[in-house]
Parts: structure tokens; sequence; C-alpha cells
């Protein structure tokens, strides 16, 4: 595991310095969230680490492709690196082309529970990133009175409250390369961000054309409710 | 005359057309809404085609996907196409909803309100079409219940289903269905152009010597309204493209599971509602036609004759029926509590009661 990780433990050198400055954790939010927000990089970099590390071992995410990484920052360097390191089922490795890689979990290991593909799941649960940092960090144990179904854990975010996927993440998980602590909120948070990332990959180009595009139409509506007016009352 | 308009007759004509003084002065900005309309068609025709180019029916949902993520801006192209289905419902809704609080639907409208009318079940059964083709996990059920419903029925209506659907819904029948969408589409273009037709022909001009010309006028007005509707439309596509269409449909289709809450558009939500408080499926069919029939036949209900007044009694009425569809509509999307049926059943009644016995009613009372 330690060899195919190798090469993202050099991500984020690009960006390193200015993540660690800002605490999002307290209060919780995310550089994506609002109408005006764009995807933060840094965190985004730092949750794919968290997805390849641990989620990916469960869930694919196979609208992503590893070339897809360069807009998150990475260098083809890095993105190859990152695809020479997974094993696929035949056992060749993956290559840039090669959409993020279903693990082929059966259903049986969770109950019947099968894993979902993470792909878009940020745009599909209600709540989105917050949805899901909610869920990594919401386990705790069942209060009295709660019969837990086999092989279910206590989570309060989950709806039903019994979920089966078991808690995941922990401290030091992972370790950053930008030098962020890697607390189990943070790491919560940061691949909360990545998801949001994969399931609307164009949000910033989207807010920033819209932006542009909101300045020019309230500026050409301006225009022509002036040259509306002059034309009518000058024809008459 | 020029001589390009000498050398090209029709430009000639198109010049004179546009400059005759035969409009009355004081048209409303909302009158643009048909001529928006159709703007918003040419463009919605414009980018489908570009999906088209990609769309690969036989992997519905991955190549919406593909569209989306590998294709130059085809995720923008998606979000003009989404957008701009809810903004032509917007625009369709509220033309009608005018024409109903007006009473631009007596005598001689009622040809345009019955285009009117009409436009709207085509691009309704388009919409609907447009969703299926996304393949998600959404689109899937909705497809799988229509095809089974259409294929369970017998005789005349069966049939017509079974050649719509070509069989159970499998990974072809949406090839046949894209094919629809399309033709559809083209479709509500011509009823489009039929209602431009017969409004041109009931609008009543200006007298002689009153009157302004479309140039510049009308050009003018129509400018405004055309920035005004850039400027909402680009707020809808670019901050919330998804406006109005279920979450789950983001997701695969899953053969084994029923996707929970709001499963259509919310366009198509009014009608689905009508359609689930009645029982059986020729109960949902006869729901969803009489609802488009009853209203097709508003011109007849309404007894207060061409030149009727227009009474304020009626028209808190209509408002009570806006607020009845959209409560229609709500109660379709959220129908995760026991009361749910219940209220389903009863904005129904009302919707069928406003056109079948208060608007008889209240209109001719209201004439006297
Ligand atoms: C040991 C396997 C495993 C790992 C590792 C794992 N998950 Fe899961 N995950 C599951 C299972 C199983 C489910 C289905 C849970 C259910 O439906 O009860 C699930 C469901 C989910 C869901 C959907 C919850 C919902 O609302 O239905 C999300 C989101 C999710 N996981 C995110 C993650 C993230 C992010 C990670 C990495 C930090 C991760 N998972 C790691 C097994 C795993």
């Amino acid at each position: 595991m330690r060899r195919f990780f190798a090469p993202l433990l050099a991500l984020g050198l690009a960006v390193a310095g200015n993540a660690r400055a800002e605490d999002t954790l307290s209060p919780l939010h995310f550089q994506s969230d609002g109408p005006l927000g764009s995807i933060d990089k840094a965190a985004a970099q730092r949750g794919f680490l968290v997805y390849q590390t641990v989620c990916a071992a469960c869930h694919s995410a196979n609208a992503l492709h590893y070339r897809d990484l360069e807009a998150l920052g990475l260098t083809p360097d890095q993105m190859a690196g990152v695809a020479a390191g997974v094993k696929l089922a035949d056992g060749s490795a993956a290559t840039l082309d090669s959409p993020f890689k279903d693990p082929a979990m059966p259903a049986s290991a969770f109950g019947g529970a099968l894993p979902p593909d993470l792909s878009s799941i940020a745009a599909q649960r209600p709540g989105g990133a917050q949805y899901i940092y909610a869920l990594l960090t919401g386990y705790a144990t069942a209060p009295d009175g709660v019969t837990m179904l086999p092989g279910h854990f206590y989570n309060k975010a989950f709806p039903g409250e019994q979920v089966a996927m078991p808690p995941v993440l922990r401290d030091n998980a992972v370790t950053y390369a930008d030098g962020t602590a890697a607390t189990q909120s943070q790491e919560a948070a940061d691949v909360a961000e990545f998801l949001t990332w994969a399931a609307d990959p164009n949000l910033s180009t989207r807010h920033q054309i819209g932006l542009r595009a909101v300045i020019f139409f309230a500026f050409l509506g301006i225009v022509a409710v002036i040259s509306k007016r002059r034309i009518w009352r000058e024809g008459r | 005359m020029t001589t390009e308009t000498k050398q090209i007759p029709c430009l000639g004509a198109l010049c004179a057309c546009l400059c005759a003084p035969v409009h009355k002065p004081e048209g409303k900005y909302l009158d643009t809404l048909p001529g928006l309309t159709a703007i918003l068609l040419a463009f919605l025709t414009l980018s489908g085609l570009v999906l088209a180019v990609y769309y690969d029916p036989w992997h519905a949902f991955a190549s919406v996907g593909f569209i989306g993520h590998e294709v130059n801006n085809g995720w923008l192209v998606q979000a003009y196409h989404a957008t701009g289905a809810t903004a032509l419902f917007g625009l369709v809704y509220l033309y009608l909803f005018r024409a109903m609080l007006t009473r631009g639907y007596r005598a001689p409208g009622e040809l345009v309100w019955g285009l009117g009318v009409k436009l709207m079940a085509v691009l309704l059964l388009v919409g609907w079409l447009g969703f299926v083709l996304t393949g998600g996990a959404a689109a899937y059920w909705s497809l799988f219940k229509a095809s089974n419903g259409a294929l369970a029925l017998s005789g005349a209506a069966g049939a017509i289903g079974g050649w719509f659907f070509g069989g159970p819904a499998g990974s072809g029948t949406l090839a046949r269905l894209e094919l629809f969408h399309a033709v559809l589409a083209v479709g509500a273009m011509a009823v489009l152009w039929l209602l431009f037709a017969a409004r041109r022909a009931v609008v009543p001009r200006a007298e002689p010597g009153q009157g302004v010309a479309f140039f510049p006028y009308y050009l003018a007005q129509y400018l405004v309204a055309l920035a005004v509707f850039a400027l909402i439309f680009s707020v809808l596509a670019f901050f919330t493209p998804h406006l109005g269409q279920p979450a789950v449909n983001a997701l695969p289709a899953d053969p084994l599971t029923l996707p929970l809450g709001t499963v259509l558009p919310w366009y198509l939500l009014p009608l689905a509602g009508i359609a689930q408080a009645l029982p059986g499926i020729w109960g949902g069919i006869l729901g969803v036609v009489g609802a488009l029939a009853v209203l097709a036949a508003l011109p007849w209900l309404d007894r207060s004759g061409p030149a009727g007044a227009k009474g304020g009694l009626y028209c808190v009425f209509t408002w009570v029926l806006a607020a009845d569809v959209i409560g229609l509509g709500i109660t379709a999307a959220a129908r995760n509590y026991p009361q749910a049926s219940l209220l389903l059943v009863l904005f129904t009644f009302w919707y069928f009661f406003h056109f079948l016995v208060l608007t008889p009613f209240v209109t001719a009372i209201e004439a006297k």
C-alpha cells in the first residue's frame, strides 16, 4: 500500500501553505458552498488522498478518470503515478484513461447494502457536502433502547440511523503532504469537498461564467429599457 | 426602396411588414411571451442537436455522464438544455395563466387558446421524453411504469402504447423515444407557428393613423423582454442547473430499488398528481386527458359571452385554481406523509370542480 501512494504524498505541494492557514471546521463551511462558491483545490486534493486511501477500498467513482485529476492541480507525472499504483481486477495497472476503480464489493459483505458509487453522491443526497461530513463524523454508540440490526452501526446523520458502512475515518488515517493535521473531521471535510468536485467538476467555472452573464444581461437590460423609453417618447 | 429590396423581393415584403404602422400602441410586455417561447424553442432545438450528436440511447446514463464530463463544454450545453426546459414551461404556464386572468380565451380568441393548450400538451410529452432519455434512476422507473401501464391496456390503446414503446422498457426503448422526443419537438414548433397565425388573425389592429410599426417600437420592447428573460435564464442555468429535477436522477438506474422522494421534473408534477389521485391505469390516463380537455374547453365553459364583464369573483377563483395546481405539484412531489393521497384527491376534485361547475355558474352570474 505504502508504495502505491507514495506519489500521492507528494501532492498538494503546489498549494501547500495557505491550505493549512484557514480553519474550515469551526464553524464547518466549504469553499464550494453558496452561489459564488468555488472548489477548494487544496482541500479536494487532500480529499482525493482520503478517497484513494480509505474509501476506494469499498466505493467506486466510475464517472471519474485518473486524467481528470489534472483539474485539481496534479501534474501529468503525479497523475500517472496515481494510476500506476492502482491494480485493476485483471491484475494490470490502471492508466490515465481508466475510470476510478470499482472494487466490486459483494453486497453480501454488508448485509445486502452495496457501497454506492460515489461519483455523484454529493449531488444526489440532500445536503451534499454537509451531509457527507455529517455522515462520516456521525458515528456514536447507540442510545439505550435502540436495537441494532446485525452488521450495522449507529450514525446520527444517516436516515434511519443505522448504516452498514463501518466508521472508516480516524485521526491520521492519511498523512497530508501540505502539513494539515489529519484529524478525523479534517479528513471528512476534505473528502466531502472532493466528492463535491466529483459530482460537479465545473462548479467553479459555472459560477464564474454565471456571474459575468448576470452582470452583462443586467447591463443590457438597463440599456434596453432606456432605449425603449426614448424610442417610444420620441416617436409620438 | 433601396436596391437590395428591389433585387430580393421577399426582403421588401419583410421590411414593409416590419415598418407598417398597424399595431396598437399600448402593447404589454407580457404580450412578448409567445415570441420568447419561439426563441427558446429554437435555442432548445440547437442545444438538443448538440446533445443528440453525442447521446447514445443504448448506454443512456453513461453517455449523459460522458457529455457532462468529456465533451468540450458538454456540461454547459446540458445546463442550457435542462434550464431551457424549465424556462419553456415557465413561459407556457405563465402565458396560459395570463390568458385565463385576462380572459383572452373568449371569442374571437378560442382558437389561439386551444392552440396554446395543445402546445402545452405536446411540450409536456416532449419534456417527459427528454427526462426519460437521461436514463437516471428516476427516469428509468418513470419509463418502466409508463410502458408497463401502456402494455397492460387492452384494445386500441394497448396497441398504440405497444407501438409507441415497442414492448417492455428495455435498452432499445430509448432509441425510439429519442426519435419521438426530437420529432415531437418539431411538432411543437408547428403548433406554435399555428398559434402565431391564429393570433395575428384576431389581434385588434390600430385605427389608420393611430398605429405604430414593429420597427423600431416593438423591437425595442422585445429587446427589453429578451434581456430580462436572459437574465433570469442565466441565474437559473449557472446557479441552479438542476432546479426542479429529481435528485435521484443523478444516480444510475437500479432495477431492484425503487427510488424514494420526488421522481419527476417539476413541470410534470401537477398532472402526475391528478393521475395519481385517480385509481388504476385508466383512471390516470382519463385524469390527464380530462384535465387537459377541460382546460381546452374553457372558452365554452365561460358563460359570460364575448363582451361580458370581467368579474372580480371569477378572477379570485382563477388565482385559487393556480394555488390548487401548485398544491397538486407540491403534494405529488413529497408523497411521504399519510394525508398525501387524500390531499391529492381533494386538489384534483377542486381542479375539475373549478372548470365544470364554478366556471359556468360564476361567469353566468357575473355576466348578468
Ligand atoms: C468497508 C467498506 C467501506 C468503506 C471503506 C467506505 N464505505 Fe461508504 N459505504 C459502505 C457501505 C456498505 C455503504 C452502504 C450503507 C447503507 O446503505 O447502509 C456505504 C455508503 C456510503 C455513503 C452513502 C450513504 C447514504 O446516504 O446512503 C456515502 C456518502 C459513503 N458511503 C461515503 C464514504 C466515504 C466518503 C468513504 C471514505 C472516507 C467511505 N464511504 C468508505 C462501505 C464503505
